[in-house]
């Protein structure tokens, strides 16, 4: 269900005037993202948290989050095992602890991917046009019409899961529509007057695309891509839910959920835990990326 | 003057809260009486339409309404919310100014009209179409049987608004307010829309407050104008009287800026400056910075509306003092 | 609009044409040896020789592509690897059973989101809104997955008012196996569409045709849903649209959490056991459904916008 949701984001309501005349330094607008509403400074603290934690993974894990253990087998939390152990007797907490180093990238690479693809494709559709821009749109088209999850599991299954297998379906699945907002932007801003006149005083194209068109659409980039985090770190953990995604006995927060399903009678704590942190980083997240676009794009601030 | 049948007194309307809320329109008191048409002429922002929606309480939500309305010798204000919709079309019909986007673009206009009918009279369907098509005959549809089952986007403007006016006349209203109904529509189209205008007054003997930022049309049609600036009354008279007398030194700019036919001027004539955006001006008269016979008074007290002549208020100092 | 029609599905064309050469590059390029793939490293030469020779892997790529879509286009997909059972008949026991998933969840997704996101816009800025706020954020958040387990281990595990998998058998059994199934994906929907309901509702209730509907004199019910929800349907048929879409993506691991035959399931098995046939027919139907669904919504479009009407 959930990832569908940005495959009907407003295009159109991330271009508006406001968004592309902005003249803030970066610096402000982080200001301004960060200390808008308590809401998002919550938000940017769990999100900072999360980060910590996945760097320093290896020194905070209690325990080896691969290594079984017979004798530990489905312990309900104590002292030793804050989280418990599975049905190998792994160290849930230590295993969530590492799991976050899998989910979280993929949070923040795909998108980065993403975005420079689609801009390259959006921006040479919209500002080249004719052949090149019906090619490019056509099939943004027809990709934007599958939910990204969808067409993840969908190349996943031909793909196979690797961990930059993951990286290009997650990439694949967001393309288009980092291609359909740059495109729509560059068509907008095409139109005004300093490109026209960029145009007229003999600019070279490279120069008017890099100094005046990608500056000017890279607001609704940026909303996209904080949006899209959240979406990437739900799909990384649906697919290794589905076995698709990160392979066992490599935790993430998906598989875990995954192996604590099929060991659901003996202890359900591996699925709490899983699901809460999946839950709470993209709730984070998404709360970020709203304020991104308030910050960014008042016109659309509902 | 007859027995008014809208009176309106110290009416006010504001926006936002606190200390400092925008005061749309101030304190503004006018009647319209049985059967006759008066004209608000403004600018833009001078308070007119929030006026015209004060009537059927269909000011924004956030905006807070005080002074009184009385129709029919019932306060509307005061009377609860539930019981607007009774009064809204069947005792006051509505005309509005974007005919492009005022009707509902799923329905068929035969039922957008039927509507208005069903809303207050129980009368059976065969009948109703029967008021149906002679409304849509009234405001100078042609051929209205097969216009029934077409929807808006199929009308050009101005038979938009004619289909407008006649959701408005459906219950044979009291009063018909018509905000700015010309104004969206082609020079040619507005002359039929007025002509409409006149005609249905001729049959209903319905009062009209037709709100307007053209003299033209308020010449046209209007027996009586109120003077609109930035949400004062400054002058109220009967036409005649006021393209023939206007005192208000804001009148006499806005009659010396209509062109005429046997015109002579080189240029028209401009009101230097333009309107003050709404509640800027804290005290004195609003018209003040733009005004030629302006004294050191309008800065402090705004100029109470006067009667001169029976009939014709006006709120200026300056008149005041020549007419002393 | 039968013109209309014709050329939007003449446009099908195309789009089919390209998930089918996309599946077709996928499945024979990308992973290598599909006989190799497909029977696993231990197989000797013979083994891959035969399986290759069978699977018509030894024709020249261009013959083989000729013979791919005409199998598509004849719904002819081949046996499965691991069962030998006609893909046909695999994918005519499991698609309804994800043709319900869908039915029931888009169902009560629409009666839980739309009633919210009415009393929402009407009730702005109030506790009710900030409710549905609170419940979409938290409904985009939450993975599909995730809720499932939840709801499995509450009402089934601990409280043993559901059954805790299959699909059951007759109507009121499998409505019973159904019901948590179709409430997680529901739930979901609702949070997305509750959103929607109110953010299309209110957009619509500045539009001056609601106020010219006030000044007829109708009452606020009559013009919130006879006026402004008929309005607001249109956007709100894209989100239904697209709430349909996600229960197929969702219903892979829904089916997988309750253990449901079903599409998705047949899917991800096939993926598991690397039974290509089957994973190259289970992306296509989903392929067909998302186009059929797109296909759908145009329709709903052009019945209920009359402005649409006219144009085609």
């Amino acid at each position: 269900m959930t990832d569908a949701r940005l495959s009907d984001f407003p295009v159109d309501d991330l271009i508006s005037r406001e968004a592309l005349a902005d003249e803030r330094g970066l610096g402000d607008v982080v200001r301004q993202v960060i200390f808008g509403r308590i809401s998002t400074q919550v938000a940017f603290f769990v999100v900072v948290v999360f980060i910590v934690v996945a760097i320093l993974a290896p020194w905070i894990a209690p325990y080896d989050p691969v290594r079984q253990s017979i004798l530990q087998i489905n312990k309900h939390p104590s002292w030793d095992h804050w989280l418990g152990t599975d049905q190998f007797g792994r160290d849930v907490l230590s295993r969530m602890i590492h799991g976050s180093r899998n989910s979280l990238i993929f949070g923040l690479l795909s998108p980065v991917f993403a975005a420079f693809f689609g801009t390259i494709l959006g921006v040479s559709a919209g500002y080249f046009g004719g052949i090149v821009d019906r090619l490019i749109s056509r099939i943004v088209d027809m990709l934007m019409a599958f939910p990204e999850l969808l067409l993840a599991i969908l190349i996943a299954a031909a793909l196979g899961g690797s961990f930059w297998n993951i990286v290009v379906v997650l990439t694949v699945a967001f393309t288009p529509g980092f291609a359909r907002v740059a495109r729509a932007s560059t068509l907008a801003v095409k139109q005004e007057p300093y490109i026209e006149a960029a145009v007229a005083a003999g600019v070279s194209t490279p120069l008017i695309i890099f100094r005046h068109i990608v500056p000017n659409i890279a607001a609704p980039i940026v909303v996209l891509m904080t949006l899209w985090s959240a979406s990437s770190i739900r799909i990384e953990a649906t697919l290794s839910f589905l076995g698709i995604g990160t392979q066992p006995p490599n935790p993430s927060w998906g598989n875990i959920i995954r192996d604590g399903l099929s060991n659901m009678f003996a202890t359900q704590w591996p699925i709490v835990a899983g699901g809460l942190a999946i839950t709470i980083v993209v709730l984070a997240i998404s709360i970020l990326g709203d304020s991104v676009r308030d910050v960014l794009d008042p016109e659309t601030a509902r | 003057m007859s027995e008014a049948l809208l009176d309106i007194k110290d009416l006010t309307i504001e926006f936002g809260s606190g200390s400092q809320p925008l005061r749309v329109v101030d304190n503004i008191s006018f009647a319209v009486s049985l059967g006759e048409t008066v004209g608000i002429v403004g600018e833009s922002g001078s308070g007119k339409s929030m006026t015209a929606l004060s009537v059927l309480r269909l000011v924004p939500e956030a905006a807070r309404v005080s002074g009184q309305i009385i129709f029919e010798g019932r306060d509307l204000l005061k009377l609860p919310k539930r019981e607007m919709p009774a009064i809204r079309g069947k005792e006051i019909g509505m005309i509005f100014q974007e005919p492009m986007s005022s009707l509902n673009p799923l329905m068929t206009i035969g039922d957008q009209i039927d509507e208005a009918i069903r809303l207050h009279e129980d009368i059976p369907a065969p009948e109703r179409r029967k008021r149906v098509l002679a409304l849509l005959r009234l405001v100078g549809m042609p051929d209205p049987e097969n216009r029934l089952s077409a929807y808006p986007d199929q009308f050009s403007g101005g038979m938009r608004q004619r289909v407008m006016a006649a959701i408005a006349m459906a219950c044979n209203p009291k009063l018909l307010i018509a905000d700015e109904p010309t104004t969206a529509l082609d020079v040619t189209i507005q002359a039929q829309v007025l002509a409409m205008m006149l005609d249905i007054r001729a049959r209903f003997n319905s009062s009209i407050l037709l709100i307007t930022h053209d003299l033209g049309v308020v010449a046209e049609i209007c027996e009586r104008v109120v003077v609109m600036y930035a949400g004062r009354i400054l002058e109220d008279a009967d036409a005649r009287s006021l393209f023939s007398n206007a005192r208000h030194p804001y009148t006499q700019g806005l009659l010396r800026s209509v062109p005429t036919l046997n015109d002579t001027r080189k240029r028209l004539y401009q009101i230097p400056g333009s309107v003050p955006p709404a509640g800027t001006i804290k005290a004195g008269c609003p018209f003040r910075p733009r005004c030629s016979v302006r004294m050191e008074r309008c800065a402090v007290e705004m100029p109470p509306l006067r009667t001169y002549d029976p009939g014709h208020r006006v709120a200026c100092w300056a008149t005041a003092e020549a007419a002393a | 609009m039968a013109r209309y029609l014709f050329f939007r599905l003449l446009d099908m064309v195309p789009t089919v044409f390209l998930v089918l050469t996309m599946v077709f590059i996928a499945m024979r390029i990308l992973p290598g040896d599909p006989a190799l793939v497909a029977l696993g490293p231990n197989a000797d030469g013979g083994q891959l020789e035969a399986f290759r020779e069978k699977m018509g892997l030894n024709e020249p790529l261009g013959l083989q592509y000729v013979t791919f879509l005409g199998n598509a286009v004849r719904f002819d997909f081949g046996h499965s690897l691991m069962s030998d059972v006609p893909i046909g008949t695999l994918i005519a026991n499991n698609l309804p059973h994800t043709i319900y998933l869908t039915i029931a969840s888009v169902v009560l997704g629409l009666v839980m989101g739309i009633p919210f996101g009415v009393y929402a816009a009407t009730q702005r800025n109030k506790l009710p809104d900030s409710a549905l706020r609170i419940y979409s954020l938290i409904g985009y958040a939450i993975p599909d997955f995730y809720l499932a387990a939840v709801l499995l281990i509450v009402f089934s595990l601990n409280l043993g008012w559901f059954p805790i998998n299959g699909e059951g058998s007759g109507f009121w059994d499998g409505l019973h196996h159904i019901f948590l199934p179709a409430l997680t994906l529901a739930m979901l929907k609702s949070a997305f569409l509750g959103r929607l309901t109110r953010t299309s509702l209110l957009e619509v209730l500045g539009r001056d045709y609601v106020r010219t509907a006030r000044a007829k004199g109708a009452r606020e019910s009559r013009v919130i849903y006879r006026h402004a929800l008929r309005n607001a349907m249109l956007p709100l048929s894209t989100g239904i649209g697209i709430s349909i879409l996600a229960t197929l993506s969702g219903s892979v691991a829904i089916e997988l959490v309750f253990n449901r035959p079903g599409i998705g399931r047949l899917l991800i098995n096939a993926i598991q056991e690397r039974d290509y046939p089957v994973i190259q027919a289970g992306v296509m139907m989903f392929a067909f459904f998302v186009i059929l669904v797109n296909l759908a919504m145009d329709i709903v479009y052009l019945i209920a916008d009359p402005r649409i009407r006219m144009k085609s």
